[in-house]
């Protein structure tokens, strides 16, 4: 990574009211790059990402693509190009898949037929059931759809809070390999927070261990995953 | 047999006043979660609106498109003034706020335009032979002209909602808040845009109901209260239920008071609280409504 990254967070501080969930993270994303911050339940995960999109308060710096972005609101951060897949999906439920997807693409001036194909190409399943309510669909669509909803928007940074949450290892076996298309195939950067660390790790091209809102290790998707006490704590693989 | 149908059709009419008032208030429980216990006094306060523009000379139906801007600007007005300030501290504060807007609207009404009753001129042809004849019965023109507006409106709802780019954010607003934060749907101007649409469909069906009605300072209590358990008959977080509510209360409404002698008019709303009773004792969401499951 010779260039800037496209994210760069120094200092970053979140909580709720007087409570203080994150204090001073540092971390990047660099352009095309899959990175997974892991940790446990509790350790500030989705505090994390709703800091980075401008849902809570936060302390420090968050710069995107070159730009100061910690004191924008939601909707510009997603305008400048950070589009987020919520924890527990967080579909519409009551709509069908595609006003799903129409809603997804709420900022994008002009057409958006070409970004629905697109999607629809990616994830098959929800171009069948495109009529169909999104609150009829299994968990593991639903998840797709969610993701498919966040790419609508045209980002170039998506922020994946726990998806495999729910999800039986196959699907998010799947799941996690349409993770990884975006990168190859797409050209898109990804910050997944996740406690599944085996196959998060195994996506990532570098890591950070969060532990009760403090990054206490980083590294590369390999060595993390090949380090004792990440293998004792996270995957319960006990030597 | 012709006394049925003109008051099947009667109570068809009347239903579509009701099932206006009960969208009005849908489309804003949808949105926020509140019934707007105003939302009939900023419609009776439009409709003697309609009436002070008609009396300077301009045509009712200019006039009501007027008054349903006012209505719309002061339901707005509400939502940003009066619920959201309030919302953030605490929700259920917010029934007792809106009751008194309902009191400040009220007795608004009473200021400017007095307490005595006025005549309103009907949009629709409305003199003594304008009548048509349906299956033998005699229908009045006007009436019929109600059915036709509520037509008319929910075609342009369903236009609204289904069709356009803001019809699909108020309903990704009404299902669920927080995405539609994240798909940058500006959730704020959804709610105002909401209460507004709700404000202007409210004044319309004041400005309907009271050219046969007359207009006084109590011209919708009455029908706020049958436009309640209707959206609540029908699902309070459903139009459609609103609509089928409506008028399901619009036809008991014109079955009691014809075919039951003597006291049938005092029986109205005895029978509307059983309604209320039985929807709430075994189908809480109503006819049409989005079941709630709770899980603990």
């Amino acid at each position: 990574m010779s260039a800037a990254p496209l994210l760069n967070v120094e200092g970053l501080s979140a909580g709720y009211g007087p409570i203080e969930v994150l204090h001073q993270l540092d971390f990047t994303v660099g352009e095309g790059e899959i990175v997974v911050i892991l940790g446990a339940n509790g350790a500030g995960k989705t505090t994390t990402m709703r800091a980075i999109s401008g849902m809570i308060g936060r302390h420090g710096t968050v710069e995107f693509a070159g730009h100061e972005i910690s004191g924008a609101k939601p909707d510009a951060i997603l305008r400048a190009g950070i589009s987020q897949v919520p924890q527990g999906r967080g579909t519409f439920t009551d709509l069908s898949v595609e006003d799903n997807l129409r809603a997804g693409g709420y900022t994008i001036k002009g057409s958006i037929q070409d970004d629905l194909d697109r999607w629809y190409e990616l994830f098959p399943r929800l171009a069948e059931r495109r009529s169909q309510k999104a609150g009829s669909l299994s968990g593991g669509e639903q998840q797709m759809l969610a993701v498919a909803r966040a790419m609508m928007p045209r980002p170039k940074l998506l922020l994946c809070d726990e998806p495999s949450l729910g999800l039986a290892p196959l699907i998010t076996q799947e799941l996690f390999r349409v993770l990884g298309s975006l990168r190859d195939e797409h050209g898109m950067s990804l910050l997944v927070v996740e406690q599944n660390a085996g196959m998060a790790l195994a996506l990532a091209d570098r890591a950070y261990v969060l532990e009760t809102g403090s990054i206490v290790a980083t590294g590369t998707g390999a060595e993390l995953l090949a380090d004792d006490t990440i293998k004792e704590a996270y995957l319960g693989v006990v030597n | 047999m012709s006394l049925f149908i003109e008051r099947f059709i009667n109570g068809l009419a009347d239903g579509s006043i009701y099932a206006l008032l009960a969208l009005a208030l849908v489309v804003v429980f949808r949105a926020t979660g509140q019934l707007n216990f105003a939302q009939g006094e900023i419609g009776t306060m439009g409709a003697f609106f309609v009436s002070t523009l008609t009396l300077s000379g301009l045509s009712v139906w200019l006039s009501i498109v007027f008054a349903m801007v006012l209505g719309f600007v002061v339901s707005a007005g509400v939502e940003r003034v009066v619920v959201r300030p309030i919302e953030h501290r605490n929700p259920s504060a917010v029934i007792v706020a809106l009751i008194g807007v309902f009191l400040a609207v009220n007795q608004f009404v009473a200021m400017i335009w007095g307490v005595d009753a006025r005549g309103l001129p009907s949009v629709f042809p409305d003199a003594a032979d304008d009548f048509v004849t349906i299956f033998g019965a005699p229908v009045r023109i006007a009436r019929l002209g109600l059915i036709g507006v509520l037509i008319v409106v929910l075609f342009l709802l369903w236009l609204m909602f289904n069709k356009t780019k803001i019809g699909l954010a108020m309903r990704a607003v009404a299902n669920n808040q927080e995405s539609s934060n994240l798909v940058g749907i500006r959730v704020g101007t959804v709610l105002l845009l909401g209460w507004g649409l709700a404000g202007a469909i409210g004044v319309l069906a004041a400005a309907m109901l009271a050219p046969s009605a007359g207009l006084t300072g109590t011209l919708m209590l009455g029908p706020f209260l049958l436009a309640s358990v209707a959206a609540v008959l029908g699902g309070l977080d459903s139009p459609v239920g609103a609509v089928v509510g409506g008028l399901i209360i619009g036809l008991t409404e014109a079955f009691i008071v014809g075919y039951v002698p003597f006291f049938g008019a005092d029986m109205l709303f005895p029978v509307m609280l059983v309604i209320l009773l039985v929807v709430l004792l075994f189908r809480p969401s109503g006819l049409f409504g989005t079941e709630r499951v709770e899980r603990v």
